[in-house]
């Protein structure tokens, strides 16, 4: 039987205040009453066409729910059921807000048609009608009576370093060099001019540096080839000084941050290909900024390299560090089960806090394998990400669940992995070995999942912990990296 | 282009005040500008194409063209084909909504129409105001509003 439920009602408040609550697909958790939870599947944003949320009913069933049109314009969007615990077949539904001129009040018409068998139709008719639109429109006046206005970032918080500017000129900045063998202390800072930018480039005063994995790396490298850059760092945030004549798009004075696969990030003043930036949206301070290259590691591991299904459980090798507790936190969101490992009991506390279900203390004595199969009460993991390149591969495949999955990440320092295919072959088990930047050619793909990546940083659905040096103790940051007190990330603040 | 939106709640059902509003000869009945009306060539008022020809109290006369009229959606649209005001490609939509919490109904009045710089201003509000504004006022005392 075809049924059409028309509700509608007149709201005390302007089209602006409703239409800034209804449009966010993803905010019924917080007004509806009959929603408790609701999230957007495959961390989409909101008002991505297409996207699908899911409701936890407070009766405890789930809703799959996809948007099929969204209209700032019209103020309107409508979306479809894909999967109900109710037979609610072929439902659409449409939310239309219409301004009452002549008072500060929205007019608001919520009508959904669907087929459903006849002996429920009445039942059903009045579900909808009752208990999702009227009941919808009494919740969100409730919670625009509530509702506090969100605190705004303070805008010296967003603000960059203000110096004075000279515009094209040559500027100094103080760089950091690798000067002889690759330890931190052959790490030193040289009084380098910059240039203006070329025509493709901006010219940008650095205001938060990350300290990654590869930067180590490099400095153990670098003076042993004469093409590497002498300047280790893959990434920067900062403020645009001025910028080349053919860049578009990039201003002076805008907030940007961007990584690049060649080094040369730990400088006060650097220029770069105007394509490699990405403006930085307010709400995200330069050094949460700073986590970009993590955080998109942690994005691809989570989302592309292998997409784990909910409820299955994904090990995690140095989960205290930047890039772990990023991964963790963000496993976690997607409720995925955490396991991870730390050096120390301080280590196991912080990474508890940040997600991780089961932390192991790995000391000399520690049998990783064991200790899996201990937590998992024999069954193994789906998911194991995997740092330390060639080293203990054949006791994580055995920890694999069939058709689990291993990614090695980071450098293998050049020394080949064994593998036997047979042990892959044998149980649909699979390896990945990702390089971030592989993944990242493609401009708008990029965008995307750095849009993602900053969404989550607004809201705090991701909170990463970040210790800061300055750039000029470049050398003590690269001696605590990785160390056991060590946690969270490291960023370098160039000295103001 | 200019658009000019007006809209208002009426405390009646929309069945009630649609009565009313489908008749495009009726304006004059509650519209406080109008004097009178008549559909020109003897055409009953809810064929559409008719023409309505009316003569508002100020003595200027407007003929306006009936596009459309839905009995299934409460909505009527109109183009005016001759007035004193210096407008082209005008359509006019009339429309009403139910609300079905407490059986009252929306009402929304919209026009769209050319106009040169010079006199967007004052045409707006002589459409806006003196024509929506004064119209969706009469309707509210005809019907009342809480």
């Amino acid at each position: 039987m075809k049924i059409t439920v028309i509700r509608s009602a007149v709201i005390d408040a302007s089209i602006d205040d409703v239409w800034a609550v209804l449009r966010d697909f993803n905010s019924h958790d917080q007004w509806h009453p009959a929603v408790a939870g609701s999230r957007m599947e495959n961390g989409l944003d909101s008002d991505v066409v297409g996207g699908v949320r899911k409701f936890s009913l407070t009766s405890g069933e789930e809703i799959r729910e996809q948007l099929l049109r969204h209209n700032d314009r019209e103020h309107a969007f409508t979306y479809c059921i894909l999967d109900s615990p109710l037979p609610l077949l072929d439902y659409v539904a449409t939310v239309q807000l219409k301004p009452v001129t002549d008072g500060n009040q929205t007019f608001w018409d919520w009508r959904a048609h669907f087929r459903a068998p006849g002996e429920r139709a009445k039942e059903l008719e009045n579900i909808v009608g009752t208990q999702i639109h009227e009941a919808g429109f009494t919740g969100l006046r409730q919670f625009l009576v509530q509702q506090i206005k969100p605190a705004q970032p303070s805008p010296q918080e967003a603000k960059a370093i203000k110096t004075a500017v000279f515009v094209g000129e040559d500027l100094p900045s103080r760089t950091v060099v690798v000067t002889s063998a690759g330890k931190p202390e052959s790490l030193t800072l040289e009084n380098l001019t910059v240039s203006a930018p070329d025509p493709e480039q901006v010219r940008i005063r650095q205001t938060a540096i990350a300290v990654n994995r590869q930067d180590i790396s490099h400095c153990r490298i670098s003076t042993t080839d004469v093409d590497i850059p002498k300047t280790p760092g893959m990434e920067g945030v900062g403020e645009i000084i001025d910028v080349g004549r053919h860049v578009n798009g990039f201003f002076r004075g805008d907030r940007v941050v961007y990584l690049r696969r060649n080094p040369g990030s730990y400088a006060e003043i650097r220029c770069i290909d105007a394509d490699e930036c990405l403006p930085l949206p307010e709400g995200v301070t330069d050094v949460e900024a700073s986590i970009l290259l993590k955080g998109l590691t942690a994005s691809l591991l989570l989302n592309r390299v292998f997409q784990a299904a909910t409820g299955a459980t994904i090990l995690i090798e140095s989960v205290a560090g930047g890039l772990g507790h990023l991964l963790s936190q963000w496993a976690r969101s997607m409720e995925l089960v955490v396991i991870g490992t730390v050096a120390t009991e301080e280590q196991a506390k912080f990474s508890r806090d940040n997600g991780c279900d089961h932390p192991i203390v790995v000391t000399n004595g520690t049998v990783l394998r064991d200790e899996v199969m201990r937590i998992t009460k024999g069954r193994g993991v789906d998911y194991w990400v995997h740092r330390d390149g060639s080293h203990g591969l054949d006791n994580i495949l055995a920890c694999l669940k069939s058709c689990g999955h291993c990614a090695v990440i980071g450098d293998c320092g050049g020394s080949p992995i064994p593998l036997d295919f047979n042990v892959l072959q044998r149980r649909s088990l699979t390896i990945s070995t990702p390089v971030v930047f592989d993944y990242l050619t493609s401009r708008p793909y990029l965008q995307r999942i750095a849009h993602q990546l900053f969404t989550q940083l607004q809201k705090q659905t991701i909170t990463p912990t970040i210790q800061t040096f300055p750039l000029s103790q470049v050398t003590e940051a690269h001696k605590q990296f990785g160390t056991e007190e060590a946690m969270g990330a490291i960023t370098l603040t160039p000295d103001p | 282009m200019v658009k000019v939106y007006r809209s208002t709640v009426l405390d009646a059902p929309a069945d009630r005040v649609w009565r009313d509003l489908r008749d495009f000869n009726g304006f004059a009945i509650w519209h406080p500008l109008i004097g009178s009306s008549r559909i020109e060539k003897g055409h009953p008022a809810d064929k559409v194409g008719c023409v309505r020809n009316v003569q508002l109290k100020d003595g200027s006369r407007i003929r306006e063209k009936l596009l459309s009229l839905s009995d299934y959606d409460y909505t009527c649209s109109s183009t005016i084909l001759d007035s004193p005001l210096d407008l082209s490609d005008h359509i006019a939509t009339l429309r009403l909504f139910p609300v079905t919490e407490g059986n009252r109904c929306f009402i929304e009045w919209s026009a769209e129409f050319e106009v040169v710089p010079e006199k967007m201003d004052a045409i707006s509000a002589t459409v806006g105001e003196g024509m929506f504004e004064a119209g969706l006022e009469a309707l509210k005392k005809r019907y009342g509003k809480r």
